[in-house]
């Protein structure tokens, strides 16, 4: 058992992967801390979504090296307009970003179409192929995640009471609106460094799905900033050596980056039933 | 009828139907949960796909379960709506890709399902998007009144003794069946882009939930078959094309209808006397968006 999860992991390339996914999981769950508690889930796919065309454009321009570079582009530009959309009353803010995001996609798309080998390149911007990543991959997410981390810790007063009590931060004279646009912004670099890995449309689960778990088993923010991670990481891991015994040991080929996400939702479901379970059992305890 | 008047008539119905339920979707800002839909309606089809049954059927089916998850994970102690919904549409989503990758040989219809081919719709296509164009306008016709009553005071629906659940499921039905309808046309991807644009634009050129529905489906109808025209001239994806009209349209009307932000802004300005607020237009942006911010679920 213990060398199923193991033993994929010699190979050099599944190494990479193994890396590039609990970098990416433990990255996610820690900035998703964030989005679950200020309700970002729905800034956080258009985000997923607008940084597409950038993928695109970066890789018309400059081959697979670009990806990265026109995904930060248009994922900082993306993150930027959403802090200031909205603001009008008639046009509520969900409208207005789904009307960004499709519009967003609908360019990607179309310069996609533009190309000859449209369906295959489409589906590699969208699904990602967390099996070719490189080095380089992993060290970019790397400084990502140190990045991200300590702008956390540095601002992590600030980001609370914003969360807790906008008005709150308002009338103490914090700048809101800046606050808002830090936090859209390290959504966008999470996005911008899972895109490559597990496609711009299956980032989101990264970002969503393990905080929302941790936070269906634990009231307390100390124990969901440990646990979200913990779980985006371990979702991670799982994922693909899942995929690859599928692949390898039975013949089914089941599209990694996508196997981590329903491993992820498998951990959210376990949290479901745990979270049920452990106030029943503190009870019969007593 | 050939494939391009075919084309054509799809876009006409498909645009008019989104329009219409839109206006809902708008008012009762539904548009993450539309999202959700859309995503997860893509395994249904996947499904339906593999086993040969009903593409509208598989995905029709799945979208009601997914109707019910969401209503049943986000009533759960410590779950919030907005997350919910996000897992739920990246399950659904993943496991959509999981089933499609487990089948070789599939990614020329992955994509046609993803963002949508009009041009290859059948009559078949046709005759179910006229059909959801007569529940719809039935429907719409026969509760209009308390769909509109439910989307500004469900507490006071409530208090009247309608059965506000039982009507909450009928116009989440009636969105999937919006979605499921416009996948063959647009995609499960931009599917939503079609529902919110219209009705969107509709909000900025009149008040009144009949004057909306009055403005978004002819904007709705237009806006598909303009761009199914366009991107037959320009030789790219049709409904990409589709969807970028619908925003530009939207982008032009926030500019230039009258109550857009540019507009009722000079003219309130006018009315009261007073300048705009300080630093200019972009730091009010600002101030008007952080009280709005939280507490708005979907």
């Amino acid at each position: 058992m213990i060398g199923l999860l193991v033993d994929p992991f010699g190979l050099p390339f599944m190494a990479r992967a193994l890396a590039q996914a609990v970098l990416l999981g433990v990255l996610g769950g820690t900035v998703g801390v964030l989005v679950l508690l200020r309700r970002l889930a729905f800034v956080t796919d258009a985000l997923t979504h607008t940084v597409f065309p950038g993928v695109v454009v970066g890789f018309i321009v400059a081959g697979s090296g670009g990806v990265l570079w026109g995904a930060l582009v248009a994922g900082l530009a993306s993150a930027a307009l959403f802090t200031l959309v909205a603001r009008h009353r008639r046009v509520t803010e969900d409208a207005s970003l789904a009307i960004l995001l499709t519009g967003f996609f609908a360019v990607g798309v179309i310069l996609v179409s533009r190309r000859r080998a449209y369906t295959s390149d489409l589906t590699a911007f969208l699904f990602g192929r967390i099996l070719a990543t490189d080095a380089g991959q992993v060290a970019a997410t790397t400084a990502v995640l140190v990045a991200v981390v300590a702008t956390l810790v540095a601002l992590r007063k600030e980001l609370l009471l914003r969360a807790f009590d906008p008005v709150g931060a308002a009338a103490m004279g914090y700048r809101v609106g800046r606050l808002d646009l830090a936090v859209n912004l390290l959504v966008a670099l999470v996005v911008v460094a899972g895109v490559r890995a597990v496609g711009t449309v299956l980032v989101i689960a990264l970002l969503v799905v393990p905080a929302a778990a941790a936070r269906l088993v634990t009231d307390r923010l100390g124990a969901l900033v440990v646990l979200a991670p913990a779980f985006g990481a371990l979702g991670g891991w799982l994922g693909l050596a899942a995929s690859f015994e599928a692949s390898v040991g039975y013949g089914v080929r089941l599209a990694s980056g996508a196997t981590v996400v329903l491993v992820l939702v498998g951990i959210y479901l376990a949290a479901l039933l745990a979270g049920r379970a452990l106030p029943a059992l503190r009870g019969w305890l007593r | 009828m050939n494939f391009w008047s075919q084309a054509l008539v799809e876009a006409a119905l498909v645009g008019g139907l989104c329009g219409a339920v839109g206006v809902h979707v708008v008012l009762r800002r539904l548009s993450f949960f539309t999202m959700a839909m859309t995503h997860a309606t893509f395994p249904g089809i996947v499904l339906a796909a593999l086993l040969g049954v009903n593409l509208y059927l598989g995905g029709g089916a799945f979208g009601v379960l997914v109707v019910l998850a969401v209503a049943w994970l986000a009533n759960r102690r410590g779950a919030e709506a907005t997350s919910s919904v996000g897992v739920v549409l990246s399950a659904g989503f993943a496991l959509g890709v999981v089933m499609l990758s487990a089948r070789a040989g599939f990614s020329r219809d992955l994509s046609a399902f993803l963002v949508g081919s009009i041009l290859t719709v059948s009559g078949a296509d046709v005759r179910v998007a006229a059909a959801a164009c007569l529940v719809a306008l039935v429907t719409l016709a026969a509760l209009g009144k308390e769909l509109v009553f439910g989307a500004f005071d469900r507490q006071g629906m409530i208090a009247h003794g309608y059965r506000v659940l039982a009507l909450d499921l009928v116009l989440l039905v009636l969105v999937e069946l919006t979605v499921v309808t416009a996948v063959p046309a647009v995609g499960t991807i931009l599917a939503v882009a079609l529902l919110v644009a219209p009705a969107a634009t509709a909000r900025l050129w009149c008040g009144g939930v009949a004057g909306m529905t009055a403005v978004a489906v002819p904007v709705g109808v237009a806006t598909a078959v303009v761009g199914v025209l366009v991107s037959e001239a320009a030789g790219v994806a049709a409904g990409a094309t589709v969807v970028l009209v619908g925003c530009v349209v939207f982008a032009v009307s926030l500019l230039v209808a009258p109550h857009g932000p540019l507009r009722s802004a000079r003219s309130a300005r006018r009315r009261t006397g007073r300048p705009a607020p300080a630093g200019g237009r972009l730091a009010g942006s600002l101030a008007g968006y952080r009280y709005r911010h939280d507490g708005e679920e979907t």
